[in-house]
């Protein structure tokens, strides 16, 4: 029997989450208990709300899901379009739909839904994925990705635009797309980043890309035609880069040296790392943080939750909190890799892939090697809308693992 | 690639990260500690400078001489002002705006987060109004201070000194970061000479303020306080009723008083006229106040007891008598015919009168002229300066305030320097030898001299602090000075000290003095000044057979030693001696005898 229930049940993602959703609500109310304000009690309320939501959905048979997915989309397409009428401009993005005193982001639920349509628009044929090397596969899978995005980028809201964008090339890669034209995609990013260092970082990156085309031993003049456009990105990366919000550029700028602007787009940065530095081995001790009980990082509840932790908790709590993660993604890529059922297979892939990229953004922000987009810590942030999403992930995660025999 | 290979491609990209990202967190956390702490502190925690209130002065009696007052200082932290308030504090303060920013300006790195004191002694009208618009007013602030209180029967300017806030040379010129603008120092007096002991030790309080400044709380609840130390007490030598007598006797006169204990050196009071108000720097100083006392001509600011150099007149004839005898020119008992005046080279030295032959007894009595124009020749300028030297002339006596002048006690090299090698007569020192001519000397010096006379060869170094209180473990330490025995046999100094009995018991210049209950002794003194009236002189001490008291009373200009001087000082040791009673007024009707010194 007990044996049945560890069959049946993923224990390893229930504790996991249970773990990560508890530390979140540790940090939550040692950053908000001098404050006055029920940040804890509404996250402890919608906390217990979504593991209850994820316990039910790892019950739900994959068909089911499957089949409620284009309608997932179409709803959540609908309410993106809606939030950017009647939605409530906070921060400068239009984001919210106020409800009752709570903020609804639909951007969160488009996650999921678009993740489920893209997994179930790639898994249709019985037996497999879908040839994503076909062009009009390939194009149709990047169109459902693409119309979410647009209209989230019109709220304004470029990290959640990135987040959508970050889980196409796993699941690209996971269907069975050529390495090549995987490469092809990312190539660009490199010689971006490249010329972002400067010159020398440039050439370097075009050379290296142009020596990993080499390797795949396709069509030289393809290969040529290639790198050419990929010198054409780099250069007119300076021009690109200077459309951007002046507010982004700093931010970007100020990743790398936040002492050009400590006061500005740069000081959550230098303040987040003293948090976290001073924090030492074993942290200063719960509500002890002096950088975040003082309120000197900004929004210390949502997206630099990790410098709580790092203050208070220290390097013990930090590294903690990774492997938690760490131990997510890994079982779900392998509930991915066990699922018979192709759907669940790919959606566990996307979910993945989006903690895998909120992990890398947001804690790469807080102790300063990425720059600063907002975008929560899943399930440990403040925030019921993510907290509600990743819950929902999760259930679905859950039920690839209960149902990963099925067809 | 399949499925499998596919997973552990994602599972080494995870990898990967965590490596990357352990490896920044250990950079942080392990490795960088210690700098991002300090950064973290520096945030996030406010120093608040605890001054503790300076060390009391008690008298030898555990009578309070100088006290200490609450006041309030108002601060203000340079990084929460608020520019737009510039003017509203300015006008509050009654400090320029320009001045004001200014001193704001100055403050630069961390101690732009910490409160700096802005004005110090203000009135409680300013304080409520502070209080009162507190949130408005960002980063203004008060505190409660210690300032001095001094007491209203009298002065004591000169001894105690005054304390005012420390200069910019001063900030500049210290050793170490003790100070910090603001800061109240001891200027002057035993405040600047103990300001070591008086001022205590800081204290610091740690408070957490959150990132728009606001006060949150003490950090780690108080424990890591530093609380401050405060400041010793000193316990003086003084008496304090016989200071405020002495200073009631020199009520609107120029001139000095000191009186020591002879077997200590133990500083029972000190008067230098005219003096000043020392409250006047106790808290805010008006300039004008300061410049007015500046430039006053009476220069109340000076200190006559350890400043100035006057001839001592006949005050000096015991240290020739002394010098002469002991450099075996004369006993005792040889004689010397003192017939009126004393002609030297092509010069007449004039006397008061003429004694016939007399002994060194007789002529300390009488103060005969003549006797020690003569002595002055016979001894020379090399004993005389060496004798000088034995008694603390031409030296500092080593008081404890600060900026003790060294008078002047000519020598061979003084000489020859002053008028070229060999090219002055002997003739100079004629009038030394009743101590006239280049010959300067300060009360305390003169006082100091007396009382080794009187003690029969002990010089003490005259000093007011005689313990000081551990504020700490409420323990005394005595404070240890100077005491010499000057090298001339007991019957020298019996005949110089039967002298100075004789001019007051005797029919000497000072009989006036007599008292009918205390044997007094001394020897009065003019000082010839070519630029105005003579300076009056009298040293002495009581009772004969068993010295408690030594004393020196200068009169600026006020002529005569045994018209103003003598009957002050005999006033006082009877005072001293004898108690309260002995008080008999304000005013000492000064004797007019005329002619004598």
């Amino acid at each position: 029997m007990n044996k049945n229930i560890f069959e049946r049940i993923d224990v390893l993602i229930l504790i996991v989450v249970l773990a990560l959703v508890g530390s979140g609500l540790i940090a939550i109310f040692s950053a908000t208990y001098t404050s006055g304000t029920d940040y804890f009690s509404r996250q402890l309320t919608f906390a217990i709300f979504g593991l209850v939501i994820m316990i039910g959905i790892s019950f739900v048979p994959p068909r089911i899901i499957a089949r409620a997915s284009y309608i997932f989309y179409v709803v959540s397409l609908l309410l993106l379009v809606l939030v950017l009428i009647f939605g409530k401009k906070i921060s400068g993005s239009k984001s919210w739909f106020s409800m009752g005193g709570f903020g609804i982001q639909p951007s969160e639920f488009a996650k999921i839904a678009t993740i489920l349509t893209l997994a179930n628009f790639l898994s249709t044929s019985e037996d497999g994925f879908k040839n994503v090397n076909k062009p009009l596969v390939f194009l149709k899978a990047i169109a459902i990705v693409f119309f979410p995005v647009v209209l989230i980028m019109r709220q304004p809201d470029m990290g959640t635009s990135l987040v959508f964008l970050s889980m196409i090339l796993p699941i690209l890669f996971w269907v069975g797309m050529s390495p090549y034209v995987l490469f092809i995609i990312i190539s660009p990013v490199i010689i971006v980043l490249g010329a972002f260092f400067g010159m020398t970082y440039l050439i370097a990156a075009i050379v290296i890309v142009g020596l990993i085309l080499l390797l795949f031993k396709k069509n030289i003049l393809v290969t040529v035609a290639l790198v050419l456009i990929n010198v054409a990105i780099g250069f007119s990366f300076d021009s690109l880069y200077h459309k951007l919000q002046p507010y982004q550029q700093n931010r970007i700028k100020a990743v790398f040296d936040p002492t050009t602007d400590p006061l500005g787009s740069g000081y959550n940065v230098i303040q987040s790392k003293v948090a976290i530095g001073s924090g030492g081995m074993f942290g200063k001790g719960f509500l002890q943080g002096t950088q975040t009980q003082l309120k000197f990082i900004p929004e210390q509840w949502t997206d630099f939750i990790y410098c709580m932790i790092g203050e208070e908790f220290g390097f013990v709590g930090c590294v903690i909190i990774l492997l938690l993660y760490m131990l997510i993604i890994f079982q779900l890529v392998n509930n991915s890799y066990l699922s018979k059922n192709k759907f669940l297979s790919i959606a566990c892939i996307g979910f993945s892939s989006i903690i895998f990229f909120h992990l890398v953004v947001n804690v790469g922000m807080t102790i300063g090697i990425m720059p600063v987009i907002g975008i929560p810590l899943p399930m440990m942030s403040y925030g019921i809308s993510s907290l509600l999403s990743f819950l929902i992930m999760m259930g679905i995660g859950m039920s690839a693992y209960r149902y990963r025999n099925q067809y | 690639m399949d499925l499998e290979k596919k997973k552990y491609v994602i599972y080494s990209l995870c990898a990967v990260v965590l490596i990357l990202f352990i490896t920044r967190l250990s950079y942080l956390q392990l490795f960088n500690k210690e700098e991002l702490s300090r950064e973290s502190d520096k945030n996030s925690v406010k120093t608040i400078t605890v001054t503790p209130p300076r060390g009391i002065m008690y008298d030898r009696n555990g009578k309070i001489l100088v006290d200490n007052k609450p006041s309030y200082t108002v601060t203000i932290t340079p990084s929460q002002f608020d520019k737009n308030n510039l003017n509203e504090v300015s006008s509050l303060l009654e400090i320029p705006a320009e001045e004001l920013q200014e001193n704001l300006k100055s403050f630069k790195g961390t101690n732009r987060f910490n409160p700096a004191k802005i004005k110090r002694d203000v009135d409680f009208r300013v304080i409520s109004h502070i209080a009162e618009n507190r949130d408005r007013l960002a980063g203004v602030d008060y505190q409660t201070d210690a300032i001095r209180l001094y007491s209203k029967e009298f002065h004591g300017s000169h001894s105690f000194g005054y304390t005012s806030e420390i200069s910019e040379k001063m900030l500049g010129k210290q050793i170490g970061d003790y100070y910090k603008q603001g800061d109240v120092v001891g200027s002057s007096g035993i405040e600047s000479n103990y300001e070591n002991y008086l001022r205590g030790v800081k204290g610091y309080n740690f408070i957490t303020v959150d990132v728009k400044g606001r006060e949150i709380g003490q950090l780690n609840d108080g424990k890591d306080n530093i609380p401050p130390i405060n400041g010793s007490d000193l316990i003086l030598g003084m008496d304090k009723d016989l200071q405020e007598y002495a200073e009631k006797l020199m009520k609107d006169k120029r001139g000095a008083i000191i009186a020591v204990d002879p077997k200590t050196g133990e500083i029972l009071c000190f008067v230098s006229k005219p003096d000043f108000d020392l409250s006047l720097f106790a808290g805010k100083t008006d300039p004008k106040v300061f410049s007015s006392l500046l430039n006053d001509p009476d220069k109340p600011l000076f200190n006559r007891v350890i400043q100035t150099k006057y001839p001592p007149g006949s005050t000096w004839k015991m240290m020739m008598s002394l010098a002469a005898m002991a450099a075996g020119e004369i006993t005792p008992t040889s004689t010397i015919a003192c017939n009126g005046s004393f002609v030297f080279g092509n010069r007449s030295f004039e006397d008061h009168g003429a004694y016939g032959n007399i002994n060194v007894t007789r002529a300390i009595e009488v103060s005969a002229n003549t006797f020690y124009y003569k002595l002055g020749l016979q001894l020379g300028i090399d004993n005389y300066n060496k004798y000088g030297k034995m008694f603390g002339f031409g030296g500092r006596t080593g008081i404890d305030i600060p900026n003790e002048t060294q008078g002047l006690l000519p020598s061979r090299e003084y000489f020859n320097k002053r008028y070229g090698e060999n090219k002055w007569t002997p003739g100079l020192l004629v009038s030394l030898g009743i101590g006239q001519g280049e010959l300067g000397v300060s009360p305390v010096q003169m006082v100091a001299y007396t009382a080794a006379i009187a003690m029969d060869g002990l010089y003490c170094q005259p000093h007011f602090v005689t313990k000081i209180k551990n504020s700490m473990n409420d323990t005394y330490e005595d404070m240890k000075f100077e005491q010499r025995r000057i090298n001339i046999p007991q019957k020298y100094f019996d005949a110089v000290n039967k002298g100075m009995y004789l001019v007051v018991n005797g029919g000497g210049t000072a009989k006036n003095i007599k008292s009918e209950d205390f044997v007094l002794c001394g020897k009065t003194g003019t000082a010839q000044n070519s630029s105005g009236n003579n300076h009056s002189w009298f040293v002495g001490y009581a009772p004969y057979d068993d010295p408690r008291i030594a004393i020196c009373v200068l009169g600026e200009n006020q002529g005569w030693g045994n018209v103003f001087s003598a009957p002050i000082a005999g006033a006082l040791m009877v005072r001293y001696l004898g108690g309260e009673q002995y008080e008999t007024s304000d005013e000492i009707k000064m004797v007019n005898q005329g002619t004598q010194d």
